[in-house]
């Protein structure tokens, strides 16, 4: 693994563009084995709740692309505990095994990536 | 980490969204439409004095001249572009879209 980067995603899936080019960011920089976290925070855990049917809106999946980056490489998923409580979510209604996290350990893994990509 | 916000705090959660993770000392540039929270409103100053007892918040100049914004908060300190390129230079950056 080389370099380091943080994907910090902050916006619901389907409103706007974000999401969709955040994954594909995500898709690109795996590609050159960068050590990626991908940090879910605000309306971005939207994106990976399960059940999800972008088809009754003619677009693209999005959130079950998330579980599919393992096979790029990409497995530190990361998802706000205030975020998710404040929007009546738990870990369980994810498409990922995605770790719980503080605002202060967010803090910390935006910190120790140093860079940071803001979707 | 420099944490930048480039939205008004009125319309947007982003100045919110980042004092919730950025920790004590971290500095806060405001620039674009971010520069709306520099200045004294009814509805931002209260909690705008209590983000600098734990942050050094900086705002670039330009973008409050364009908008008119004259009156800004004490303690805020208004930067020119050069002093983006410095704070960019000494900080890693979380810019908080």
């Amino acid at each position: 693994m080389g370099d380091k980067v943080a994907i910090i995603m902050r916006k619901a899936p389907y409103g706007s563009v974000y999401t969709a080019e955040g994954f594909r960011t995500i898709m690109g920089v795996a590609v050159f084995e960068l050590d990626i976290s991908v940090v879910f925070a605000d309306d971005g855990v939207y994106a990976l709740v399960k059940d999800q049917r972008p088809d009754k809106l003619d677009m693209k999946p999005l959130g079950d692309g998330f579980p599919m980056l393992e096979d790029f490489g990409v497995s530190k998923f990361y998802v706000h505990d205030k975020s998710l409580a404040e929007r009546g979510l738990s870990a369980d209604d994810l498409v990922v095994p995605a770790q719980v996290v503080s605002s202060a350990e967010v803090a910390e893994i935006l910190e120790a990536n140093g860079k940071v990509l803001p979707f | 980490m420099l944490y930048t916000i480039n939205k008004s705090p009125f319309t947007t959660n982003h100045l919110e969204s980042a004092l919730r993770f950025a920790p004590s000392g971290a500095p806060i540039l405001l620039y674009e439409d971010g520069v709306y929270a520099a200045v004294e409103a009814p509805m931002m100053a209260a909690a705008m004095r209590d983000t600098l007892a734990d942050h050094p918040v900086y705002a670039l100049d330009a973008d409050l001249e364009a908008r008119g914004l004259t009156r800004v908060l004490e303690g805020i300190e208004v930067i020119d572009y050069d002093g983006f390129v410095e704070l960019v230079e000494q900080h890693d950056v979380a810019p908080w879209l």
